[in-house]
C-alpha cells in the first residue's frame, strides 16, 4: 500500500475503489497469530492431560497384559475406535473449536479485524484452520506417543501392516478432528453460549443415533469414523466378546463402503465451514 | 428526529439516513439522520444514549434494523476494501492479551496490507507517538487501562485513514495523555480528516471540537456549532451576565420583569440574569435599556458552553 492510497483528498466518487486484501494471505495472517493465540490457552494443558489417556492405557497393558496376546496392531485399532473416535476427538475438537470464532464474538476481540480490509471468510478461515491446527496437534501428538510406547524395544512390532494402519488411524484421525472442530466452530459462530448445545451434540445425539440399528446410525459422524476404521477380525472367545458381536449383529452395524463415509465426513466439514462463513457475514458485533 | 448537514464539511464523508436499530423491543437508534465532512465532530451524548450503537452501524459493525449509512459513499459491512481508508477505536477495552504490543499493532497494519518494512517503520512510530515503545514488548494483560486505549487509538490511526471513529477514546487517560490524545484529534481534523468522536464528558468534546451531534435515548436531538444549536432553541434557560456601573439600579430593574427568573449582584458591577427566554430577553433588552436610561457596558453569556445546551436539551 502506498501513501497516495490513503490520501485525504479522496473523497466518495473521487478516490479508486479499494480492494481487499487477497483472501488467502489474509487468511494465513489471521490463522497464524490465533494458532500462537490458542497455543498458549491454559486449557490445552487439561485438553494434552486428557490426551495422555490412550498412552496410559497403551503403557498399561505393555506392563501388565502383554502376555495376554493383545498384539500393537488390536490395540491401536480398538484406541481408535473405542477411545479416539467416540471420547478424545469430539473433547478435544469441542473445548478448542466452539471457542475459535465464539470467544472472539463475545469478547469482543473480532472488532479488530473486522474493521480491516479483509473478507469474512478470511477471519473465518483462519480462526478455523487455527483450532484444527490446535485440535490436530494434540491428536496428532497422543497418537505418536502411543506408537512409541507400543514399539520402544519392540522392533518386530513394526510391520508393513502396522505401519499401514498407524497411517491410516492417522488419517481418520485427522479428518475426524478437522470435521468436529468445523461442526463445533459453527455452532460457536451461532450460539452465545454453544457449550451445552455442542454437550449435548457429542454425547447426546452422537451416542444416542449411534446406537439405534439400521441406517439411522449412518446420521453420527461417529458411525462414519468408526467405519473406516479396519478392525482386525477376532473370534470372540469371551463372553462379552460375544456379547458385543451378538449386539453388532442384532442392531444391523453393518459397513458402508469406505468411500461414502469419508465423503460424508469430508461434505460435513465443507458444509459447517460454508455455514460458519455466512452465519459470521451476517453477525451482529454487539460488543 | 433532527435532519441536518450543519456538521458536514464541503463533502459529506459519513451519511446516516432514517437509521433506526432495535434489539428485541428495545430502541437503541431512533430514526437519525446525520452527515458528517472533513474536520471533527462529537458525538455527545450520556451513557446508554445509543451513541456506541451508531457508531457500530456507521462502522459496519451492526445492520441497521432501518434506514442506512454510508462511508466515503461505501456499505462497510459489504464493501471491506473501504476499511482501507476508515480507522475504528471502540470503546469496549478488549485486546488480544496474550500478545504484545508490538505484535498486535504489527498485524492490525499487515491486515491494512503493508508490507513488513513499511509496517516496522509505523509500528515504530506510532508507539512512540503514544509513548508506548519501552511497554512495546510487554504483553497486553499487563497494560493499564490508559496504555490500553493508547494502542487503541494507535491501530486505528497507524495506517492514517481518511475517515476515522474514536468511540469514548480518552477513556482512563491520565491527563497528560488525555491532552495529547486531544491534540492529535484536533491535528487529524486539521488535516482535512474527518473525526467522528464520541464522548459523555462534555468538556473533552468542547476540547476537541465545537461541532457536535447530540444524541439522547437514540435520538439525535441537534446537530451542528454549538452557537448553531442554541439559536435552534427558541426558548431556553440562561444565565446572563450584565457589566453596569449602576448595577444596583439595573438589578432592580429587572427584578420581576418578564423572561427573567433571578437577578443576583456579583463585584458590585455585575448582575448576572437568570432567564427561562433567552432569545426573548436578548431581544427585549436593548430596548429596555434605552427606554429606561439602564447603563450597560458589557454582555456575557456565562453557560454558552457544551454542559448547557446538553443538559437543557436532554432534561426537556
Amino acid at each position: 500500500m502506498h501513501e497516495s492510497d490513503l490520501s485525504p483528498a479522496d473523497d466518495p466518487g473521487t478516490g479508486k475503489m479499494p480492494t481487499p486484501l487477497p483472501g488467502l494471505p489474509a487468511a494465513g495472517w489471521i490463522a497464524w497469530f490465533s494458532l500462537r493465540e490458542m497455543a498458549r490457552r491454559k486449557r490445552l494443558v487439561s485438553l494434552g492431560l486428557i490426551n495422555l489417556l490412550p498412552v496410559l492405557v497403551v503403557l498399561a497393558v505393555r506392563l501388565w497384559f502383554a502376555d495376554r496376546g493383545i498384539t500393537a496392531h488390536l490395540q491401536l485399532a480398538g484406541l481408535t475406535h473405542d477411545t479416539f473416535i467416540p471420547f478424545l476427538i469430539p473433547i478435544v475438537a469441542m473445548a478448542v473449536g466452539v471457542s475459535a470464532i465464539g470467544e472472539q464474538i463475545e469478547e469482543g476481540t473480532i472488532v479488530y479485524t473486522w474493521t480491516r480490509p479483509v473478507r469474512r471468510w478470511t477471519i473465518y478461515l483462519g480462526r478455523l484452520l487455527a483450532a484444527q491446527g490446535v485440535a490436530g496437534g494434540l491428536l496428532s501428538l497422543s497418537l505418536v506417543l502411543c506408537f512409541l510406547v507400543m514399539v520402544a524395544g519392540r522392533p518386530g512390532v513394526i510391520s508393513w501392516d502396522f505401519l499401514k494402519l498407524y497411517l491410516q488411524t492417522f488419517v481418520i484421525i485427522i479428518l475426524g478432528t478437522l470435521t468436529y472442530t468445523a461442526l463445533f466452530a459453527a455452532m460457536g459462530t451461532f450460539f452465545k453460549k454453544p457449550v451445552l448445545p455442542a454437550l449435548l451434540f457429542a454425547f447426546g445425539w452422537e451416542k444416542l443415533v449411534a446406537g439405534i440399528p439400521a441406517r439411522v446410525q449412518e446420521l453420527s459422524l461417529q458411525f462414519h469414523l468408526q467405519n473406516l476404521v479396519s478392525r482386525p477380525q477376532s473370534v470372540p472367545e469371551d463372553l462379552p466378546g460375544m456379547l458385543a458381536a451378538i449386539l453388532n449383529t442384532a442392531m444391523h452395524r453393518e459397513p458402508v463402503p469406505t468411500w461414502q463415509s469419508a465423503l460424508v465426513l469430508v461434505l460435513v466439514a465443507a458444509a459447517a465451514t460454508v455455514l460458519g462463513v455466512w452465519l459470521l457475514r451476517n453477525k451482529e458485533i454487539e460488543k | 428526529m433532527t435532519t441536518g448537514t450543519a456538521a458536514a464539511g464541503p463533502v459529506a464523508r459519513i451519511t446516516a439516513e432514517r437509521v433506526g436499530k432495535w434489539f428485541g423491543e428495545v430502541i437503541a437508534v431512533n430514526n437519525c439522520s446525520l452527515s458528517v465532512g472533513a474536520g471533527v465532530v462529537g458525538l455527545l451524548g450520556a451513557n446508554g444514549a445509543g451513541k456506541s450503537t451508531l457508531f457500530k452501524m456507521l462502522a459496519g459493525l451492526i445492520e441497521p434494523s432501518h434506514g442506512q449509512v454510508r462511508v466515503l459513499g461505501a456499505r462497510l459491512r459489504d464493501q471491506v476494501g473501504w476499511y482501507r481508508r476508515v480507522g475504528f477505536c471502540p470503546e469496549s477495552d478488549a485486546l488480544p492479551e496474550w500478545m504484545t504490543g508490538r505484535e498486535y499493532l504489527s498485524l492490525m497494519l499487515r491486515l491494512m496490507g503493508f508490507d513488513r518494512a513499511e509496517t516496522a517503520t509505523r509500528v515504530a512510530r506510532w508507539l512512540e507517538r503514544f509513548e508506548l515503545t519501552a511497554a512495546g514488548d510487554r504483553r497486553l494483560g499487563g497494560y493499564s487501562k490508559g496504555m490500553r486505549q493508547k494502542l487503541k487509538l494507535a491501530q486505528a490511526l497507524a495506517h492514517e485513514p481518511e475517515v476515522v471513529f474514536l468511540d469514548e477514546p480518552l477513556n482512563g487517560m491520565d491527563p497528560v495523555s488525555r491532552r495529547a490524545a486531544i491534540d492529535l484529534v484536533r491535528k487529524l481534523g486539521e488535516e482535512g480528516r474527518t473525526v467522528l468522536v464520541s464522548s459523555h464528558i462534555l468538556p473533552e468534546v468542547e476540547a476537541m471540537t465545537d461541532r457536535i451531534i447530540l444524541i439522547d435515548r437514540g435520538r439525535v436531538l441537534a446537530e451542528g456549532a454549538v452557537a448553531e444549536i442554541r439559536d435552534k432553541i427558541p426558548e431556553h434557560p440562561t444565565t446572563v451576565a450584565l457589566v453596569s456601573p449602576a448595577a444596583r439600579a439595573l438589578a432592580a430593574f429587572l427584578i420581576g420583569h418578564e423572561y427573567v427568573t433571578g437577578v443576583r449582584i456579583e463585584d458590585r458591577q455585575r448582575v448576572v440574569v437568570h432567564t427561562d427566554h433567552a432569545v426573548a430577553f436578548y431581544r427585549a433588552l436593548p430596548g429596555w435599556v434605552l427606554e429606561n436610561n439602564l447603563q450597560v457596558d458589557e454582555i456575557l453569556t456565562l453557560d454558552d458552553n457544551l454542559e448547557a445546551v446538553f443538559q437543557y436539551l436532554t432534561e426537556r
